[in-house]
């Protein structure tokens, strides 16, 4: 071989060599990229509600957001909210709309196991569905002429008629059907040994849970999205507000949820905490259960508008919430679909109890009790109750513990006025199908034409002649002063300084943590 | 030496050091104090205390920068007034306290006598009730009765009345026991004299010291208890307002510093408290030295 | 001592009877015993169920005597709230409030016997009058509202404890503290009445009388027969910390029986109220009757008095 020769051969040679090296050093990042480090460390949360075992079984989810600050680690659902994306394909990689809009198909995304190992199956998705016993499933069931499980990756929801809601009951928090649980394990351990050993497909897995203090989560390195970057998850019972704030100044707890008024101020004076505000669709309102009685003062609609109008509103906001909540006029939240914007209420005191002597009550009247949950009843409710006893309306606050509060509330056996609120998502029409509709789990007594118009809109597929409809009713419901609207409430909370990622806002209208797999701590 | 140290040491030197001679000024001026405060609330307190503005809300006492002179005691998270609140809560505490004590006596001093004197399977009836319902803690036996039957302010008095007539029975009963054998009584059962008008004009006005001792004493720890139970959220319900509520309320602002609304409340009760144990002690040592095994 | 003990104990039992018949007629007197035996909210078929599982359709001493004989058998229940047996949730409970307790104990003790006997021997004027303001503030100030002072104190101004909570010996100490300080000025006051008593009694007069140094009357005979009296008041005061802690726990959020009561209030979780009041009223009977046994025992006195 000729020198030059030689030198062109060690030229492709180390030409050659270098592209095996790249090649070699690419494809061990490759493989590294897929799953990153192993899970490490831990992060606390004080939580303000004491969290119940219902929690941990997606069939049971009651109509309000609370239990999916545990759904969101245990468990995972076909379909779910994420960052960026309302709903968002989780356990199904996608779906379908059959033409006449009567047949939903999901695909589920391939190789997703549960805690335990079993498969995710559609066998897994029917069993989900045909348990689920929560808010929305009498509507839904009805409306359901089949569940067909194609195969093992491809199922098929089957309506009787066409439902434009049907992915907004099943896609979303309003309903937990889409959030799957293993069949072989539930049939093998029942619904009680469910709750106390729960098993899912979510990123976190359950570790252990003392009643009343605290519930311990592991990261499920398989998750399918991505292995979480935390280890551990400790959810700890706090009822306290000053006391999770002391934890949280303590470095106890990383994450103190429901921090209000002058604790919130606290935080933003600390050094290193800081105050991180979700909000979602949330809305506060008050509701008489004797209205419909006509020897009650609040029969005579003046009287309602007399409570409506002695309610400051931005003064409970400011004093509350930093501010930082928008007023409520209707009890529907202003950013769902077909929300119509009543005008807004008035601070008038004078003019509230000039109504009130009008309706013959010139020294006011004893109203009975304002019964509200242990949050937001006494947060707002206290406040509320303040203004109406400046005008007469002298009422006894009645705080429940909230779980006990819906619970009482939807069996109809709260009496007074009751401090209610709603954070579950959906749209105007489930929020009207809950509280304002005849046969609503919360309703309390309607007139018959909402309700004309409320079956009018249910099969109208029409979008702009269903906004009609919806629009009117909502009109008519502020015309009869059926509710007393007070604020939608921020969700203040305070964070700690060990957070990189703390997980509050990212997923729209979600008010806590989430999604757990993208939380992050600082690194040291 | 030793000498010295004995006599210090006999019954009379006891009695001498328990407490000094004098009348208690102390303690009466502040439950006389208290119960005028009660009696014209309505005129003492500047404003209205169930009522607020959330603009004023969290105002220190006037001494305090940021305090007004609308607002002596400064404000609580709802702007009320927190001068007024104590004043109306001294009503509750009164009132609550003195009615429910009124109660437990009459029971219990009823009960006692008839036991004692009656003895026999009417004794051994009352005396095992007795038995089981002091086995059962105060404060949790009231918790509970209070959970059942709902608060209010009515409910709070016949629940601690029921729940502390027990202490009553025991020291009565043995008061009568000892009082069966004195002369003057058993005169009386030699005259003819019916056994209810014997324990009516005989025993009764004998006992009234005993009850009266511990009715000082008990009303300390009703008004203890009824606090607690505001505290837990099971007294006097809101807006009323009563010192124990207004402690749990207080709680939230401390984080914050807002020591007034903790420490203010708890020294009214401290003091009414204070007041009602050295007027019992006082009384105890004056009215009957035999009671000093309370 | 027989005949005393074999009293005791039937009178105990009778107590024990009388308290789960005034618990069972409580419930019943409030109206159907059903509602607040079901979850809140039960429907019609549930609450059928449940009157028929507990006989609540059968006679009054029908029901009593399953109410009973479940009760032997360990079954106090179901909290609705979590799903799990009452006692199950009461045991493991039981534990924290009696670290509490022992703490609480342990500083009273500690405190007021020492402070009990110096003023009883009246050694120096100042430590007389200061064991009495001691023990009458202890006597007259709401624990809770110690506990609150504390938390203001030691947490928020000086940062030095944690204010709420469990696991270390910091979180032990406020609410130890703020549950002890009653009970340190009753043994206090106990302490030194009873060391009166004996250093008056005929027994210490005839030590003197024999010449014995001061120092050995008081530290040998008189204490050892003061402390009696103290420690068994103490035991059966271990069962009432227990339950007046009630509201310490709520304060200072220890996970103990008191927090456990005052959740199923929260909760309206009836089997749990009712479940903790009888089993803490059993628990102070059962302590009751062995103290007072312990006390025969240890004087012989008392087995002949009543």
């Amino acid at each position: 071989m000729t020198r030059s020769g030689r030198r062109d051969v060690l030229r492709v040679c180390s030409l050659l060599l270098a592209l095996v090296v790249v090649a070699a050093v690419a494809s061990r990042a490759d493989a590294q990229g897929g799953r990153s480090e192993a899970p490490a460390g831990q992060m606390t949360w004080a939580v303000h509600f004491s969290l119940a075992p219902t929690f941990f079984d997606p069939a049971e989810t009651p109509g309000i957001i609370t239990p999916f600050l545990v759904l969101y680690a245990l468990h995972d659902g076909l379909v779910k909210p994420m960052p960026g994306k309302p709903q968002a394909g989780s356990l199904a990689e996608s779906w379908s709309v059959s033409a006449d809009g009567l047949v939903y198909e999901f695909v589920l995304r391939p190789g997703v196991k549960f805690h335990n190992g079993d498969p995710v199956t559609t066998e897994d998705v029917k069993f989900s569905f045909d348990r689920y016993k929560g808010a929305g499933a009498t509507i839904m069931k009805a409306r359901m002429a089949a569940v067909e499980v194609v195969d093992q990756q491809r199922i098929r929801f089957r309506l009787k008629q066409p439902w434009a809601d049907f992915m907004t009951f099943f896609g979303t928090p309003a309903t937990g059907a889409a959030w799957i649980v293993p069949k072989k394990y539930v049939e093998q351990v029942g619904d009680e040994g469910f709750k106390k050993a729960p098993v899912g497909a979510g990123p976190y897995r359950f570790v252990a849970f003392k009643p009343g203090v605290e519930l311990i989560l592991e990261a499920h390195e398989d998750y399918w999205r991505k292995t979480p970057a935390v280890k551990t998850l400790v959810l700890r019972h706090i009822p306290d507000e000053s006391t999770r704030l002391a934890a949280l100044k303590r470095g106890e707890v990383d994450v103190a949820y429901s921090i209000t008024g002058p604790l919130a101020e606290e935080v933003k004076r600390s050094p290193g905490l800081a105050l991180a505000p979700t909000y979602f669709t949330f809305t506060t309102w008050l509701v008489s259960t004797d209205k419909w009685d006509s020897k009650s003062p609040w029969h005579d609609r003046r009287v309602r508008r007399a409570a409506n109008l002695a309610i400051d509103r931005a003064g409970i906001n400011n004093a509350v919430y930093l501010g930082l909540s928008k007023l409520a006029h209707s009890f529907i939240p202003q950013g769902m679909e077909y929300f119509w914007a009543p005008p807004p209420y008035l601070f008038d005191a004078k003019a509230a109890k000039r109504l009130l002597v009008e309706a013959g009550y010139p020294n006011g009247f004893d109203a009975g009790d304002l019964t509200g949950d242990t949050i937001y009843g006494v947060a707002i409710g206290e406040p509320v109750a303040n203004y109406l006893q400046q005008v007469g309306i002298r009422v006894r606050l009645r705080p429940m513990e909230r779980v006990a509060f819906f619970k009482e509330y939807g069996e109809k056996k709260l009496s007074g006025v009751i401090f209610s609120g709603s954070g579950a998502p959906g749209n105007a029409p489930t929020r009207l199908e809950q509280y304002a509709v005849t046969g609503g789990r919360y309703t309390y007594g309607a007139y018959p034409d909402v309700d004309g118009l409320f079956t009018e809109q249910v099969n109208e597929m029409n979008p702009r002649v269903r906004q009609q409809i919806l629009h009117k009713m909502q009109q008519l419901i502020h015309e009869k002063v059926m509710f007393g609207p007070v604020i939608e409430p921020a969700f203040l909370n305070g964070v700690g300084p060990r957070l990189e990622v703390h997980g509050l806002g990212l997923v729209a209208n979600h008010a806590y943590s989430a999604p757990y797999e993208d939380l992050r701590l600082r690194k040291p | 030496m030793n000498g010295s140290r004995a006599a210090v040491l006999t019954a009379a030197g006891r009695l001498r050091s328990f407490r000094s001679e004098g009348f208690p000024t102390i303690p009466m001026s502040i439950l006389g104090g208290l119960l005028f405060v009660a009696i014209f609330a309505n005129v003492l307190a500047p404003h209205d205390p169930e009522v607020g503005s959330l603009g004023d809300r969290f105002r220190p006492p006037v001494w305090q920068q940021g305090g007004s002179e609308k607002f002596l005691l400064g404000t609580d998270h709802l702007g009320r007034d927190v001068l007024s609140r104590l004043i109306f809560g001294a009503r509750v505490s009164i009132v609550v306290g003195f009615t429910a004590v009124l109660v437990a006596g009459v029971l219990g001093t009823g009960l006692g006598i008839l036991s004692g004197y009656l003895g026999g399977w009417v004794d051994q009836v009352i005396m095992r009730i007795t038995d089981t319902w002091l086995a059962l803690p105060a404060l949790t036996f009231a918790i509970f009765l209070a959970a059942v039957v709902g608060p209010s302010e009515m409910n709070i008095v016949i629940i601690l009345g029921s729940v502390y007539w027990t202490r009553y029975a025991r020291v009565i009963r043995g008061e009568v026991l000892s009082l069966k054998e004195r002369d003057f009584v058993r005169l009386a059962i030699v005259a003819g004299c019916s056994k209810r008008t014997i324990m009516k004009r005989h025993i009764l006005p004998n006992v009234l010291n005993s009850a009266i001792v511990l009715g000082t004493l008990m009303l300390g720890v009703v008004v203890v208890t009824e606090a607690a139970l505001s505290f837990l959220g099971v007294g006097v319900p809101p807006p009323k307002p009563a010192w124990g509520l207004m402690l749990a309320d207080g709680k939230k602002g401390m984080m914050a510093g807002y020591w007034w609304l903790t420490v203010l409340p708890g020294c009214c009760i401290m003091f009414m408290v204070l007041s009602a144990n050295l007027l019992g002690d006082w009384l105890r040592v004056k009215l009957d030295p035999q009671l000093r095994q309370l | 001592m027989k005949r005393y003990i074999v009293k005791r104990v039937g009178f105990a039992a009778i107590s024990l009877v009388l308290l789960s018949v005034t618990i069972f007629l409580l419930v019943r007197l409030t109206g159907d015993p059903t509602v607040l035996l079901v979850e809140p909210g039960a429907s019609q078929a549930d609450m059928e169920a449940i009157r028929k599982q507990f006989g609540l359709d059968r006679p009054l001493w029908v029901q009593y005597g399953h109410f009973v004989s479940s009760l032997v058998r360990g079954d106090l229940g179901h909290s609705f709230y979590y799903r799990t047996p009452v006692l199950e949730l009461y045991l493991s409970r039981l534990p924290s409030s009696l670290l509490l307790a022992s703490a609480a104990m342990a500083f009273s003790l500690v405190i007021g016997i020492p402070t009990g006997i110096i003023a009883a021997v009246r050694v120096n004027q100042w430590w007389d009058s200061a064991g009495k303001v001691f023990a009458l503030l202890g006597l007259s100030l709401p624990s809770f509202w110690v506990g609150l002072l504390l938390i203001l104190f030691f947490s928020v101004y000086l940062g030095w404890l944690p204010s709420s909570g469990s696991g270390t010996a910091a979180h032990l100490l406020m609410p130890a503290f703020a549950l002890g300080w009653y009970f340190a000025a009753a043994h206090m006051r106990l302490t030194r009445s009873s060391m009166l008593d004996v250093l008056g009694s005929e027994y210490v007069k005839l030590a003197r009388l024999k010449g014995l140094p001061e120092a050995l009357v008081i530290g040998k005979h008189a204490f050892k027969n003061a402390l009696i009296p103290v420690l068994t008041l103490a035991g059966i005061n271990l069962v009432i910390m227990v339950n007046v802690a009630v509201v310490v726990e709520t304060v200072f959020a220890w996970p103990g029986i008191g927090r456990l009561l005052y959740e199923g209030i929260a909760f309206r979780d009836f089997p749990v109220v009712q479940a903790t009041v009888i089993l803490n009223g059993a628990m102070v009977v059962v302590v009751s009757l062995l103290v007072d046994i312990l006390y025969a025992v240890i004087d012989p006195r008392i087995r002949f008095a009543r």
